[in-house]
């Protein structure tokens, strides 16, 4: 294969990334710590979580004895894939492929799956992507089965930044599926206008016509942005504080919803004006809808991380391994983002990607310039009891 | 051992417990069960005391249980409204067309739920004909909408139980014996009086059947309010929801679940005091 070792392009946005996933300075803690709180009957939590992490190892020595002949199942977000990345994939390796789109919200895409994990049942699925932090606790709950590095040759792509989080050193469980921004979408149409700040969103002119997402760091994390706090460094105050702009919006009618990945239908349906929107998923829809746009604003943006990771009871874990290193060849991974302009953690994506698509390889989704990475923001690592307090305050100013 | 005959009349003794024995069985497994889990998960508070929960359950979800019981009655109401007469005309005067009219009523269970919601939610879009026929007709302003409003949570309500309440007042309208509404006739009865003082109290079973089948699910429904409805509309079934999945408070959620089997059992009881039907006495 003929690829560039270092595209300048590709360097700069490592390095960026880097910073990004140091931001994170994630809280060790045992698994004791990590299903407890949230749980609210933390001792079984905790129990089982500490044996599922012995079991999972075991299990995955076991699992990958026979998986000839069966489906690779894969759970990914909406709009996070090309067209043509999974027929591809079946017809090079003869591995049937189940992609389903079936996960909208980190939080209650892990209340599905907790209780099978819990009990080292199956999920029915080999390949599940989460957000960071969602990947740290699935990692100290034990519910992940590590990567096989000697099926994944495809790692040394892997870029150096990302190579060691905090959550996951060394990437013994997990690989980034790709990294996107969370801003605001929008409808000129309806608008009337360009936008530029977080606080359009709130003005009255839209009441009844925005969104915002469910993911509790996203949407307090670019309120808090348009207060003019850093989400970096969010405190419980600066939450409350943004909490209760989010509530008094949402009681006046501003706020016509909280959604998942759904915002996109209600935006394309022309429902709604604006949206907090994650970066790639407006491309998306721009073949029926070429005027929505998205947009980072002047005050900042959020940046997150997914993570493709493979439950402990898969039993096809070969597999997911083959999937994995799959897309991690810059040739595969410039297709996908060709299809859902995300950044990509895959060395040398940036090259394939202007040989099949020149005009996205430079734009700001897949490639954010300088002025703009300046201003994307990471949410703080919380501690499960934070995280429990400031979700229940989220709960509250959503009304749910 | 005793003869054949006292085993047969042991049989015999035994037959009823044997036939009830499944039911039983199953209740215990899926509602008693479930039930004592339930209770268990809604005091095992980690960081208070055990009513902690049921304290923030009863102390900071009033307006949810309210809207919930409002939407849930306002859709039984509706329903009541536009289930009677369509009942009563497949009772009485459908003829021949008795059986189609009653599988019409059936067929939208042939698609789930929540796929038949989700159509709503394209039907009253802000673009859709639903609007754009009632901006035609002036009854909604240039910028009004359907979509997440409360009358499209109540009326997905409606539209999702409105046959729960048809079924169960056919049922009582169609074992009506028809002599006794010629005899109100042959007594000098109006139609309306004959209807009135003979075909309506003899249907009350099934009213109150057909309303607590639809009030009881509506309460609890958390589908039409979280697809249909804006924040403002969500429900008590939809906060159980997020509270069971998106913020894993167990002890609350549990909480609440229990708050609201208590006010709707207590409301049936009252209810059914109210109408009076020994059937469920």
């Amino acid at each position: 294969m003929s690829r560039r070792e270092s595209d300048p392009r590709d360097d700069e946005l490592h390095a960026f990334l880097r910073r990004a996933v140091d931001r994170r300075g994630f809280l060790q803690r045992t698994a004791l710590g990590a299903g407890g709180l949230v749980l609210g009957n933390s001792l079984l939590a905790a129990c089982v979580g500490k044996e599922g992490a012995k079991a999972g190892a075991a299990d995955s020595a076991a699992a990958t004895a026979s998986s000839a002949g069966k489906t690779l199942r894969i759970s990914n977000w909406p709009l996070y894939i090309d067209k043509q990345t999974v027929a591809d994939f079946e017809k090079a390796t003869g591995i049937k492929t189940e992609y389903t789109e079936d996960i909208n919200d980190n939080a209650e895409f892990f209340a599905k799956i907790d209780e099978p994990l819990k009990r080292n049942q199956s999920i029915d699925r080999d390949i599940v992507v989460l957000t960071d932090w969602m990947a740290g606790r699935m990692i100290q709950l034990g519910y992940v089965a590590p990567l096989d590095d000697s099926k994944f040759p495809n790692k040394a792509n892997l870029v150096d930044s990302v190579k060691d989080v905090s959550f996951d050193p060394g990437r013994k469980y997990t690989v980034p599926w790709l990294s996107g921004m969370t801003g605001i979408g929008y409808n000129p149409k309806k608008t009337g206008r360009e936008l530029t700040s977080i606080n359009d969103i709130f003005d009255p002119k839209f009441k009844g016509q925005v969104t915002m997402l469910t993911e509790m760091r996203d949407t307090i994390g670019l309120v808090m942005l348009g207060l003019g706090k850093d989400p970096t460094t969010a405190t419980k105050a600066d939450v409350e504080a943004a909490a209760a702009k989010i509530k008094k919006a949402r009681q006046g009618g501003q706020i016509r919803k909280f959604t998942g990945n759904d915002y996109a239908e209600d935006l394309a349906a022309g429902n709604i004006a604006i949206a907090f929107a994650w970066s790639g998923d407006i491309q998306g829809l721009a073949a029926d809808n070429p005027d929505l746009r998205w947009i980072a604003p002047k005050e900042g943006a959020m940046l997150y991380s997914d993570n493709m990771m493979i439950p402990k009871t898969s039993d096809r874990q070969d597999l997911a391994m083959a999937w994995i290193n799959y897309v991690y060849d810059p040739k595969h991974s410039a297709q996908i983002v060709a299809g859902a302009p995300y950044l990509s953690a895959a060395k040398g994506t940036g090259a394939e990607l202007a040989k099949i698509a020149p005009e996205l390889a430079s734009s700001q989704l897949v490639n954010p310039p300088d002025e703009l990475r300046a201003r994307l923001h990471v949410f703080r690592a919380l501690s499960d009891a934070e995280d429990t307090e400031f979700n229940r305050i989220f709960q509250d100013a959503i009304g749910a | 051992m005793a003869g054949t005959a006292a085993g047969g009349s042991r049989r015999s003794r035994l037959a009823p417990y044997l036939l009830v024995a499944p039911g039983i069985l199953w209740l215990l497994v899926f509602f008693v069960a479930p039930i004592i889990t339930l209770a268990q998960t809604s005091v095992a508070v980690p960081d208070g005391p055990w009513w902690n929960g049921f304290q923030r359950a009863l102390g900071n979800y009033g307006t949810h249980f309210f809207r919930s019981f409002r939407y849930a009655l306002g859709a039984t109401l509706i329903a009541l409204a536009l289930g009677y007469p369509l009942a009563y005309v497949i009772a009485f005067r459908a003829g021949k067309f008795k059986n189609l009219l009653l599988g019409l009523v059936v067929l939208p269970f042939f698609t789930t739920f929540l796929v038949r919601t989700f159509a709503w939610k394209t039907i009253l879009n802000d673009g859709g004909p639903a609007v754009w026929l009632l901006q035609q007709v002036h009854l909604l302003g240039a910028g009004g909408r359907l979509l997440d409003t409360t009358v499209a949570v109540v009326g997905g309500l409606t539209y999702n139980f409105l046959p729960f309440m048809i079924l169960p007042i056919y049922v009582s309208l169609e074992k009506i014996d028809r002599r006794l509404v010629e005899a109100a006739e042959d007594l000098y009865s109006t139609p309306i009086g004959a209807f009135r003082k003979v075909v309506l109290p003899l249907s009350l079973p099934g009213v109150f059947a057909g309303s607590l089948l639809t009030f009881i699910p509506a309460a609890g429904d958390f589908i039409n309010a979280q697809l249909l409805g804006s924040p403002n509309q969500q429900m008590i079934g939809t906060v159980i929801q997020n509270q069971f999945l998106e913020v894993r408070d167990y002890p609350l959620a549990a909480s609440l679940s229990f708050v609201l089997m208590a006010i709707i059992t207590i409301g049936v009881l009252a209810y059914a005091r109210v109408l009076g039907t020994e059937e469920l006495a």
